[in-house]
């Protein structure tokens, strides 16, 4: 078996924090420090100003496969990138990108905005590492997929900024790399568009290219990675599959980012976990439009807590808000919560259409109205169907037809017995 | 060797990035005929300028003996000078004004500056068509020196290039020096026979400009473009030599530092 296409072998990057001054003023009393012999201090020790921004990160990518990589702002997920694309150098480690590396971070940043699009398309392609003759060849389909059309020979300055990006991403998308890198390049465009997009990276999946995917669109990564990781001031604090990776970072309450776990500060009882059960009563991720879903919160109640209800909203990938059911709304006394135990929400048909959706579970306090506890977003399922409805829900129905032609022919033939 | 063999590496690399290296040079062209009403007139506009102020003062007010006549000797001085000149300012300032590339998009840093000197270049193959309608107007004829051009051409090339990698590079770290270039090259001009025969200025001060390696490379070409014979071999080859080694030692410390330019931008 071959070497994965992208080694990250034990990789460490320090950043300095503050300003660093550019200035000769500044130079002279350094070099005087460093010329009386207070040396420079060695690589792996960290001087106040300085911080590990990458701690210690490991990961293979190989072929076929596609990880994603999830975490806070400011988590170390672009620098992960920016190492990988060698933009940047490891202090410490290795890391190792065999091929050419399509990296889709910021598509248009070698635009210039007194060039035509033309002129650009061929300066970008050619930053990106594309032939001349290979961009001339894909000329007119960059210039489709991207949807410029006939401003094409306009200066770039005069483009909308959707345009300048869709440009950026069209050149990007018909590099044939051999590894790709993306950075949260989804957001740019249109709804039809991202489409494009995301059909474009499925095309390169298949065709088994390698992909590294940031990005905080958590069902875009439940959807087409393999794999993800995620990562947290600079190291990875989990690796694994996408849905368990997703529930990973959705209940960590982490420090960068603003809380998403909103509960209250002592509680008397609080969810331990939630599993999400297939008709098998297995823990699954993939549910099919129809099938039974079991979601069963697991509890810790150290003081015993009577009038708690139990709330589970489910979320399409995209925001829109499917269902959100309430034990105290379908009058279902939980009676008293003690200790350990598990509450499980049966749903029989599951009738959601294929996407990615996410389960929040939160558990209330009816007298007072706050919550105990809750996991928001916290667990992805996917639903596989080969149904072809459109929208969000499944709707179970049966069509009938009756031809009214008979009456009618009755009533010609009735009308046609007065003449006679 | 090893230090060879990283130079093997280092020109294979631009070898694999020369259409990048193309269309960097291209973009700089197709901005500078876009982005001005004169476009390659320019190329020929500031030495003819320049050329036209030094021809009253060294003709009528301080007259001076030059091989041949003063004008010719001035522009062709100012020919190269402004190619070896203007590509140093371009590539002081190439790697900083790029700096959205330099962060986002990774090829070898060392294609900045030497894009900016292939524009000089150009702009040099463009002002040489007056320099011959001045050597017909002056009845200069070509002799069988010029085939030595394009050795003096890539010695001089050496030399920009090298200088312009290094400036490039310290101005990434220290902001100041674009504004010590300004001066610094004015001084320069001024040591080195664009004007005035540097020969002419005797004593210590002779001997030291003597030293400085525009004034061989600049000789060189009014050698064999304007006196038809070739440059004096001893002085010409020591030049070399230290455009050679210029070029080795700035693109060695180029290369190795390039890997940083990210964070320091």
């Amino acid at each position: 078996m071959s070497r994965p296409a992208v080694v990250f072998d034990g990789v460490w990057k320090k950043f300095r924090r503050g300003e660093r001054h550019d200035s000769l003023r500044d130079l002279i009393p350094a070099a005087t420090a460093r010329l009386l012999g207070r040396s420079r201090p060695s690589r792996d020790d960290l001087t106040e100003k300085e911080f590990w921004a990458v701690h210690d990160v490991s990961f293979e990518v190989g072929a076929g496969e596609a990880l994603g990589i999830i975490g806070p702002n400011g988590a170390g997920k672009s620098t992960i990138l920016k190492l990988l694309c060698r933009i940047l150098r490891p202090t410490r480690g290795a890391c190792e990108v065999r091929g050419r590396a399509g990296a889709l971070i910021e598509v248009a940043a070698g635009f210039h905005p007194d060039l035509t699009g033309r002129e650009n398309v061929f300066l970008q392609g050619a930053i990106m590492g594309m032939k001349r003759a290979e961009i001339a060849r894909k000329f007119d389909e960059i210039v489709q997929f991207a949807g410029v059309g006939e401003f094409i020979d306009t200066p770039v300055k005069r483009y909308s900024s959707g345009m300048n990006a869709r440009l950026g991403f069209a050149i990007a998308a018909h590099l044939d790399p051999d590894v790709l890198l993306i950075d949260e390049v989804l957001s740019v465009g249109d709804a039809a568009f991202q489409d494009r997009c995301v059909a474009r990276m499925r095309e390169l999946i298949a065709r088994g290219i390698p992909i590294v995917f940031i990005s905080h669109n958590l069902p875009a990564i439940l959807e087409l990675c393999s794999r993800a990781i995620v990562v947290d001031h600079g190291t990875v604090k989990f690796d694994g599959s996408p849905a368990a990776a997703i529930q990973e970072y959705q209940l960590v309450p982490w420090t960068t980012a603003a809380g998403t776990n909103t509960a209250v500060s002592v509680a008397p009882i609080r969810i331990a976990r939630t599993e999400l059960l297939n008709h098998r009563d297995e823990s699954s991720a993939v549910f099919q439009t129809g099938g039974a879903l079991r979601v069963r919160v697991k509890y810790e109640a150290p003081e015993p807590v009577r009038s708690a209800s139990i709330t589970i909203d489910i979320h399409r990938g995209d925001g829109v808000y499917c269902a959100g059911v309430n034990s105290l709304m379908d009058k279902y006394d939980l009676g008293i919560l003690s200790g350990t135990g598990h509450v499980d929400l049966m749903i029989p048909r599951l009738n959601l259409l294929p996407g990615c959706y996410l389960i929040s579970v939160g558990i209330l306090d009816n007298t007072v109205g706050r919550t105990y506890d809750l996991h928001n977003r916290a667990y992805p399922f996917s639903i596989m169907s080969d149904r072809r409805d459109l929208g969000v829900i499944y709707l179970e129905r049966e069509w009938t037809h009756q031809t009214h032609a008979a009456a009618a022919t009755r009533r010609n033939l009735v009308a046609a017995g007065k003449d006679e | 060797m090893t230090l060879i063999a990283q130079f093997n590496e280092m020109i294979l690399e631009q070898v694999e990035y020369r259409e990048l290296l193309y269309q960097m040079t291209l973009r700089d062209l197709l901005l500078r005929y876009k982005q001005t009403v004169m476009g390659f007139g320019w190329a020929i506009f500031m030495p003819l300028v320049n050329t036209a102020i030094f021809s009253v003062i060294f003709t009528r007010v301080a007259r001076i003996e030059t091989p041949v006549p003063y004008p010719l000797f001035a522009f062709c001085g100012f020919l190269f000078w402004n190619f070896f000149a203007s590509s140093l300012r371009f590539s002081v300032l190439s790697l900083t004004s790029n700096s959205n590339l330099v962060t986002k998009v990774y090829f070898p840093r060392e294609i900045f500056p030497f894009s900016a000197v292939l524009v000089c270049l150009v702009d040099l193959a463009v002002g040489s068509i007056l320099l011959a309608g001045l050597m017909f107007y002056y009845g200069i004829a070509i002799s069988p020196a010029l085939f030595f051009l394009p050795v003096v051409l890539a010695v001089l090339l050496a030399f920009t290039a090298g200088l312009a990698l290094l400036l490039a590079m310290s101005n990434l770290y220290y902001r100041d020096i674009k504004y010590l270039f300004e001066v610094g090259i004015t001084v320069w001009m001024f040591s080195t026979s664009v004007v005035y025969p540097v020969e002419s200025v005797g004593g210590r001060l002779g001997q030291l400009l003597a030293l400085n390696p525009m004034t061989q490379l600049i000789e060189a070409c009014r050698s064999v473009m304007l006196y038809g014979r070739l440059p004096a071999a001893g002085p010409f080859t020591a030049a070399a030599v230290v455009s050679i080694l210029v070029l080795f030692a700035g693109w060695q410390i180029f290369h190795r530092a390039e890997f940083a330019f990210a964070e320091n931008v």
